[in-house]
């Protein structure tokens, strides 16, 4: 029988579905051209003027605080939620656990207006740290969910022999939970530092003076500004977090080969 | 630890109290360096936030953001944001520098009086086309009758600039709210539509350089920017007059630093400032003791500065309350026609 090429052309189309918008992306991050129509040339200008664009780093610094911050706490939380879901039964499990699924499935744009009514209600001045917060609160809900997960096939046995062995309970969690749920920790902190980069919609409305994040950044140039900026920038974050993954799976490999 | 860490950077950012000015406005809007200067002369800081539609800035400020100072919303955003008292009264008294605004701008402004908001940047609907593909190009809504540029032309996707632009072709005022006028309207626009290749807002401008449409309704702004790449383009304001609109500045009710908003606001419609904005950004910030700064070049331009009888017949969209009712319905049936 003959083989069917059938899968190498979903797999060919599907990868070029999700690739080559990103590709024509950095193409014309280098196209002298404004609105990346017509190909005017190859130009490095709206690098140079990206560089001379202090609002925008400012954006970016501002969304990579609270990105890693919230990221930090929610993952610390996330994953305590999800052991105390998965190892203890109550009477308000399911209260619990449709907590936890609540920011998942609510729409951002409700997040968002009922998050600044309340931070309007208690008199808090809305900022860096308002953002922080509702991004945490929506983080949570993803790292808990990857985490569990990873626990539904989680062999409790091994915790057990530990303990048998004579380790305490602090070895255990750091000598064996830890490593073992690892990937799952990691997966979910992962989640949760792109979708607090990539909000725009709970962001920008728990957002205060001085506090403008790229996302929010990014949409208001749409009117005035000049998208080929973007493309510059987003080229630029493009070969940052490739590099970062590539160093990342390097080490990770090296550790697991020996 | 991380939570502390921005706790710490957010306490710090309000530690250094330094006379702030917080602008909520639109990206890219104000000269950079003009920012600076005005830092530096009245040693203080601005800080710039931005949003990127008047329907998002006005939720979130109605939704009791607070913390801003000066909002730069659309004129009829503004009257809107005026009637349900969220900002304060202009004082212009207090704004030396807005005796300079252009009286022929006020005439037909929505806030006549300056009550509670100074005009900031301008700008014009109009026709743009490329020169050398339509040599016989006549200022006038006419073109969108010629079928010899049948599926090469675009028109607006916004109802009140696309049903102003038919009801200006037929000589009434775009804010109109007589059912035959608005009838005529829609007769003119379903016989237009046959040669338009679409209702467009975003694209037409990537279409016009790349020379896909040879003739578009567009926003004086956005032709300007397609005019820096391709040169052939010719921005045209039809002789039957056409929509303007202008971004105002507003002081926002409870704006913790309303005097340092005045400064800045005078700051803007200082003369050579006023110009220097005006040359930067490429709308026109109506203040007429800045227009014998400009250089000749944009002194020139009809994109800033239309010919003084396309001025008497130019009006500004208002905001029509109930009577909206009336042109979503043409609306719509242009839409649906075929």
């Amino acid at each position: 029988m003959k083989r069917s090429h059938f899968p190498l052309i979903v797999t060919v189309v599907v990868l070029a579905f999700f690739y080559l918008p990103i590709l024509v992306l950095v193409v014309n991050s280098f196209n002298a051209s404004r609105f990346g129509g017509t190909w005017e040339g190859f130009s490095l200008r709206w690098y140079s003027r990206l560089l001379r664009e202090g609002e925008i780093w400012q954006a970016l610094e501002n969304s990579l605080l609270i990105a890693l911050s919230a990221t930090g706490l929610a993952t610390v939380l996330g994953t305590t939620a999800a052991m105390a879901l998965h190892r203890y039964r109550s009477r308000l499990q399911n209260a619990h656990y449709a907590l936890i699924f609540t920011p998942l499935v609510v729409p951002e744009v409700l997040t968002g207006i009922s998050l600044l009514l309340l931070f309007v209600a208690i008199g808090m001045d809305l900022g860096l740290f308002t953002i922080f917060i509702a991004h945490v609160t929506f983080c949570i809900s993803y790292v808990t969910m990857v985490v569990l997960g990873r626990l539904q096939d989680f062999d409790f046995a091994v915790i057990e022999a530990a303990q048998d062995l004579g380790a305490g309970w602090w070895t255990t969690t750091r000598r064996v939970l830890l490593p073992l749920l690892a990937p799952g920790i990691v997966a979910g902190a992962l989640l949760a530092f792109t979708l607090s980069m990539d909000d725009f919609v709970i962001s920008f409305f728990v957002a205060g003076p001085g506090s403008t994040t790229l996302p929010i950044r990014i949409y208001s140039m749409i009117k005035h500004g000049s998208p080929p900026l973007i493309n510059a920038l987003s080229t630029i974050l493009l070969v940052v977090t490739f590099s970062v993954l590539l160093v990342s799976q390097r080490l990770i490999g090296g550790k697991e080969k020996p | 630890m991380a939570a502390a860490l921005t706790l710490i950077v957010v306490l710090g950012a309000c530690a250094k109290e330094q006379a702030t000015v917080h602008l909520y406005t639109w990206a890219d809007y104000v000269k950079p360096e003009l920012v600076q200067k005005f830092e530096k002369e009245n040693q203080c800081k601005v800080v710039t936030d931005t949003f990127d539609s008047n329907e998002a800035m006005y939720a979130k400020l109605k939704a009791g953001a607070t913390g801003y100072d000066l909002a730069v919303p659309s004129s009829y955003m503004a009257k809107v944001m005026w009637k349900q008292g969220m900002l304060q009264p202009l004082g212009k008294d207090r704004i030396p520098n807005l005796a300079g605004v252009d009286p022929e701008y006020l005439k037909i402004a929505m806030d006549k009086h300056m009550a509670y908001s100074a005009p900031y940047m301008m700008t014009i609907t109009g026709i743009a086309y490329l020169k050398d593909r339509v040599p016989d190009f006549e200022p006038t809504w006419a073109v969108f009758e010629r079928a010899d540029l049948k599926g090469r032309m675009t028109m607006l996707n916004d109802m009140r600039e696309t049903i102003g632009a038919a009801l200006k072709f037929l000589g009434y005022s775009l804010n109109t709210t007589d059912e035959k006028e608005l009838q005529a309207a829609r007769d003119v626009l379903i016989r237009w539509k046959r040669n338009l290749a679409k209702f467009e807002n975003e694209q037409y401008k990537t279409g016009l350089a790349s020379a896909e449409f040879l003739a578009v309704h567009g926003y004086s702004g956005d032709i300007l920017q397609v005019q820096e790449e391709n040169e052939g383009v010719v921005f045209a304001v039809p002789s039957e007059g056409t929509s303007i609109a202008c971004d105002d500045l507003v002081i926002l009710k409870d704006a913790p630093n309303p005097d340092l908003a005045r400064k800045f606001i005078n700051f803007l419609h200082r003369p050579d400032v006023a110009a220097e904005n005006t040359e930067f950004i490429s709308y026109l910030c109506p203040n007429s003791h800045s227009y014998p700064l400009l250089s000749q070049e944009t002194r020139n331009n009809p994109t800033l500065f239309p010919p003084a009888e396309v001025r008497k017949r130019t009006e500004v969209i208002d905001d029509l309350g109930a009577d909206n009712a009336k042109y979503t319905k043409i609306w719509d049936e242009i839409k649906a026609s075929r």
